[in-house]
């Protein structure tokens, strides 16, 4: 009966938008730095389209979704507003009635795709779940809908994939199942909440592909949530950005990417790191110039599993190598060798010419200030419970500063970096991510570095503090004759500020070179694979 | 994904790993304890003696029982004894220690498998519903309950319940001592006391494990799919909630020999405990030392079978990945 | 938000209200015992007084007296002023050891670990009461003994927390930044990872003082406590357990007295856990 009536809904307003939303405003919990997680949302999304809701995080774009499945996150409430659903008002239904639009008329996929599934649940019962809430279908019915569905999906061998657990999938096959459940009961919109953000860049694109291809074959309409304009790139039909809970531009893809009319979409765009190296980076210095650090045959081995393995190569002053690798390549591993926080089980790392690795007492004290890292998650890499200044000052007087100048280079680094000498007091928990990094420089920067090493330092931030920093590094580099090794996924980013890139794959290097030939004239097929899957590279 | 990789060969290695750890343990046990009570051989005279005994009978009694074999050697023959059963006379009750023990092991499991009874079904329904919404008012009674209830010592509740149902009311029997036969009437009270303290200790488990469960983006995954409430609670959140209290309740067992062993003495109720207690005030020493390693081997064991326990439980683990993906080949 | 107003906001809750009040209440008590407690507690008087009975000089006393003609509110005074000596001392003996082998064992890993893991292992297999039991009945009882008894029942349990949180602090990149700049490991230890504890840390002693508290209490209802006369809780449950029936005073004071202290730490770690878990986390 109920699909008789969606029938004839469907007929009569074919032309409008399939679901609309208008006005609407969802309040934060008070205490919070705003009034309103969304303010005066509107939006359509009309049949067979791909819209992308675009911001920065903070911008209220999860909170759109979580209202629009009538399921908040805590804390948050619909104030005002309407969502309608063909017409059909949903801001006001009953928890009975959601309980048959969500997963069957409205379907949602997830950021975390492996903590969305129930880790105690076989996924392929998780999938029948759906045709058990929505559909009269026997249990053999809804097991083989559920195979197809994960067929459907490109899935190898669905029978095996349908018996496992979600640990026992990869992050990309979790999410397909995910995907595989929203699709169940062919749904009139599909939201997908940043789905590829927790993905590898080609496990992305292979998502990506397939969510293109089945908006294709079946005519889904998607609302598509991400903070990355390089994937909106690939994926949108219209786009609307949102900024401080509003959404301040709203367009057909190609207009708002090409020429944008909001400064703020402007400024978010440019800060989108292009796969075009930048003109100044310049050649390469005199390769007569003694590499600063070298690294000649590095291996880890864990059992038989070689995380890093044969690696060499050199770095010299006032240059910049990046690695860059999927995860789980050993480029951290890397990193953490060059560190001396991880012993190698071979090969040697030079320093100004001496052996770094295999230094003990004071000659270790005085060289360890040589190399110095900036870590990857900006909350971490700050004790909780220590001053900005005091972490700095105490970085200083480690490598050789009485406490006095110690403090007062705590200052001139704070000006150094970008960041106001108010903050000097204040523990990491008063900045924000972008300004822990920079935190994390200066304290790297008081033990006068030769070589800075930056692992995944830009990955937690968005695009536009990614944006500063890599500002930040290039100008520090310029100033200090720094040589600085980039660890990163992205190749966009390498692109930026590497003279050099080296490839990773399985603990090896698989290619190096100048970054321009690199990325220009890839010689590996990883290579080419890493660069076709970098999104948005109609981009610029 | 490494789970994956070393399948059944790593289930039994695990296992034999823990049987090697537990035997380990033990065998560091009986010698601390053998250490601590023997160590010191005209100690150990005074104890079985008396205080009264002369220096000479102590000396004769010493060289008789072979007190003058070096300590690590008397170690040996005393484990060696203990593991073929022979645990000596108990100098206070002049019996064989071991004919001592039995019936009263017996009489303890009783009480507290009664106990575990009344505690586990109500420990578990109480966390559960509390912690399903966290922040309502069953969730902070509960709460509230299970904090006043774990902060009274278990002589305390005993002394309260006993005020109040024997004294002022009437209701029960004060002593438990079963002295003509089993009656249900006299287990009501100490099972009372020994639930109290630990079902509120369950609820708390079980409650921050719902809680956290409840939080979890697979709950949100459930709701978006179109699960209504009860459904996700039922067929979602139970299964992976009850993982930890399970296997705290298996932890909670050495606890409730504690209790138990004060229970019983408040009761005068003849198990395990007030026989360890006799001996513990008589210095009966032999009889302390059966009883310490019976204590130990029931804790031990309880520890691995709540290891056992939480693997089996927890699909993450290998026991089951191993049997799941044997399936599926 | 600065630290001391987290704490402070925490304490203005109604649960860790009457928590502060009641451990504040028996901390007067302790304190001033010599001043509040109305007569000698050693001295003997008339025995069996029933609660509110007139001495024949006239006096009043409030709680009765015991069989030995003691008069139990000075004993409960005076006891109060034993729990909070020895149950501290006690847990702070057992912090000591508990945080110095978990931090070395959390840091170091590897033998160190294992072999301090496994003795822990090893006590932790003793029931408690049969550990003290055990302990008791080798050495004798006194308040030292007490104290010794306590430290080896709650040092394994204070040892798995520390190491649990260092080992969860360690794979921090804070620390790996100071290892990388050339920290001395002893700087590492107490400046980085031990204040960063300390939010558990301060839960968990709160709570584990009320364990301790509760072990005297238990320890002294076996008789295997503090040896008589001490004014001590549990010694007085268990001098007057077999008089209950007809002077239930004798053992219903002593018994709402520990009551009240244990809940009271209780309710004052359960309302200390929210902002120690912030301290914990982000400061």
């Amino acid at each position: 009966m109920r699909l008789a009536r969606r029938i004839d809904v469907q007929a009569d307003d074919d032309a409008g938008p399939i679901l609309a939303v208008e006005g609407l405003s969802i309040a934060l919990p008070k205490g919070a730095d705003r009034a309103f997680a969304v303010e005066d949302a509107s939006l359509e999304l009309r049949r067979g389209e791909i819209l992308c809701v675009v911001g920065e995080s903070g911008s209220g774009k999860s909170a759109l979704s979580g209202a629009i499945m009538g399921a908040p996150a805590p804390g948050l409430k619909v104030v005002g507003g309407s969502v309608r659903l063909k017409g059909q008002e949903l801001t006001k239904l009953s928890e009975r009635a959601w309980c048959r639009i969500r997963g069957n008329r409205i379907a949602m996929i997830f950021q975390e795709p492996m903590a969305s599934l129930n880790p105690a649940v076989p996924v392929g019962l998780q999938i029948m779940e759906v045709f058990e809430l929505h559909a009269k279908l026997s249990v053999a019915e809804r097991r083989e809908r559920a195979l197809a569905l994960i067929r459907s999906m490109q899935l190898p061998d669905p029978e095996r994939i349908a018996a496992s657990f979600p640990h026992q999938l990869s992050g990309g096959q979790c999410q397909r199942v995910i995907i595989a459940m929203a699709l169940a009961m062919n749904p009139e919109v599909l939201i997908a909440d940043e789905p590829t953000t927790a993905l590898d860049v080609t496990t992305q694109a292979q998502v990506l592909k397939l969510i293109r291809e089945l908006r294709t074959l079946h005519g889904h309409t998607i609302l598509f949530i991400t903070h990355d304009f390089g994937v909106v790139a690939e994926i949108a039909d219209r786009i609307a950005v949102m900024r401080h809970g509003r959404i301040i531009e709203m367009g057909e893809a190609r207009q708002v990417l090409t020429r944008p009319q909001h400064p703020y979409t402007r400024e978010l765009l440019a800060a989108v790191p292009s796969l075009v190296p930048p003109a100044d980076q310049g050649e390469v210095m005199a390769p007569a110039a003694k590499p600063v650090l070298a690294v000649t045959g590095l291996q880890k081995s864990y059992g038989r599993v070689h995380a890093v393995n044969e690696i060499s190569f050199d770095l010299e002053r006032g240059t910049t190598l990046s690695v860059v690798g999927e995860s789980g390549c050993g480029k951290s591993s890397l990193a953490r060798i060059l560190v001396r926080l991880t012993a190698p089980t071979a090969g040697r790392v030079d320093v100004n010419g001496k052996c770094f690795l295999t230094l003990t007492g004071g000659e270790l004290r005085s060289s360890c200030r040589a190399v110095q890292m900036i870590f990857q998650d900006p909350f971490g890499s700050l004790n909780p419970l220590r001053t900005a200044g005091a972490v700095i000052a105490r970085a200083a007087v480690l490598a050789g500063a009485d406490r006095r100048t110690a403090r007062e280079r705590a200052g001139e680094l704070f000006d150094r970096v970008g960041l106001p000498r108010e903050g000097l007091q204040r523990r990491p928990a008063a900045f924000s991510g972008g300004q822990k990094q920079r935190i994390g420089i200066a304290r790297a920067l008081a033990m006068n570095p030769d070589v800075l090493i930056a692992d995944e330092s830009l990955s937690a931030l968005d695009a536009s503090s990614q944006a500063q920093i890599l500002a930040l590094l290039r100008k520090l580099q310029n100033e200090l004759g720094l040589a600085i090794l980039l660890i990163t996924h992205d190749l966009r980013v390498a692109a930026q500020i590497s003279h050099r890139i080296a490839v990773m794959q399985a603990g090896r290097i698989v290619e190096i070179g100048p970054a321009e030939r690199v990325i220009n004239s890839p010689e590996h097929p990883y290579t080419r694979e890493l660069l076709e899957s970098a999104p948005g590279r109609g981009l610029v | 994904m490494s789970a994956t990789s070393d399948l059944s060969g790593g289930v039994s290695r695990w296992l034999l790993r823990k049987l090697f750890g537990m035997l380990l343990t033990m065998l560091a046990v009986s010698f601390l304890v053998f250490a601590v009570l023997e160590l010191n051989v005209d100690d150990v005279a005074v104890k079985v003696l008396g205080q009264f005994s002369t220096a000479d009978q102590r000396h004769a009694w010493l060289v008789q029982n072979g007190y003058t074999a070096p300590f690590l050697l008397r170690y040996l023959r005393w484990i060696g004894e203990f593991v073929t059963g022979h645990w000596g006379t108990s100098t206070y009750y002049r019996e064989d220690v071991l004919t001592l023990i039995a019936p009263r092991l017996a009489a303890s499991g009783l009480l507290a498998g009664a106990a575990l009874l009344v505690i586990v079904p109500l420990g578990l329904v109480m966390g559960v519903i509390a912690g399903m919404r966290e922040g309502s008012f069953v969730d902070r009674l509960v709460s509230v309950f299970a904090v006043v209830t774990t902060s009274i010592p278990e002589f305390a509740s005993a002394v309260f319940l006993t005020s109040l149902f024997v004294f002022w009311l009437g209701w029960l029997p004060g002593v438990s001592t079963m002295a003509d036969g089993f009656h249900f009437r006299e287990l009501v009270l100490p099972v009372s006391v020994l639930t109290l303290y630990s079902a509120g200790y369950v609820a708390r488990m079980t409650r921050s494990s719902m809680v956290e469960v409840m939080q979890s983006p697979y709950i949100r995954t459930a709701r978006l799919k179109g699960n209504s409430m009860r459904r996700i609670i039922v067929r979602h959140a139970l299964r992976n909630a009850l993982i930890t209290p399970v296997t705290v309740i298996m932890l909670q067992i050495p606890w409730l020999m504690s209790g138990v062993i004060v229970v019983e003495v408040f009761f005068a109720y003849q198990g395990f405990g007030t026989l360890l207690y006799q001996a513990a005030l008589n210095t009966d020493i032999y009889l302390i030392e059966a009883c310490t390693m019976i204590s130990v081997v029931v804790v031990v064991l309880t520890q691995v079978a709540s290891d056992l326990l939480y693997t089996w439980l927890n699909p993450r683990m290998s026991i089951r990945t191993a049997r799941t993906a044997a399936g599926a080949k | 938000m600065s630290t001391q107003h987290v704490w402070l906001k925490a304490l203005a809750r109604p649960t860790p209200a009457i928590g502060a009040l009641l451990v504040g209440g028996w901390l007067i008590i302790a304190l001033l015992s010599h001043v509040l407690a109305p007569y000698d507690p050693f001295h003997s008087m008339v025995p069996l007084m029933a609660p509110g009975a007139h001495g024949p000089d006239g006096s009043v006393f409030w709680l009765g007296t015991d069989s030995l003609g003691r008069d139990v509110l000075s004993r409960l005074i005076y006891g109060a002023r034993t729990v909070v000596v020895v149950a501290t001392v006690a847990t702070l003996t057992a912090y000591a050891v508990g945080i110095s082998t978990g931090l070395l064992a959390g840091y170091f890993r590897g033998r160190v670990d294992i072999v301090l893991s496994f003795f822990a292992n090893v006590i932790l297999s003793f029931p408690v009461l049969v550990l003290y039991i055990v302990i008791i009945v080798a050495l004798g009882a006194s308040a030292a003994n007490v104290v010794l008894a306590v430290t080896f029942g709650s040092a394994p349990a204070i040892f798995r927390i520390v190491r649990a949180i260092t080992i969860d602090l360690r794979s921090r990149d804070f620390i790996a930044a100071a290892i990388t700049q050339g920290e001395s490991t002893w700087r590492i230890l107490l400046v980085e990872i031990l204040p960063n504890s300390s939010g558990p840390l301060i839960v968990d002693f709160c709570l584990r003082l009320g364990y301790s508290a509760i072990t005297m209490g238990v320890l002294g209802f076996l008789g295997l406590g503090l040896p008589p006369p001490t004014p001590d809780w549990g010694g007085m449950v268990n001098e007057g357990r077999t008089l209950a029936f007809a002077f239930p005073h004798l053992v219903l004071f002593p018994c709402l007295a520990i009551s009240s202290l244990v809940l009271g730490l209780s309710l004052l770690a359960d309302g200390l856990r929210r902002p120690a878990s912030r301290l914990g986390k982000a400061g």
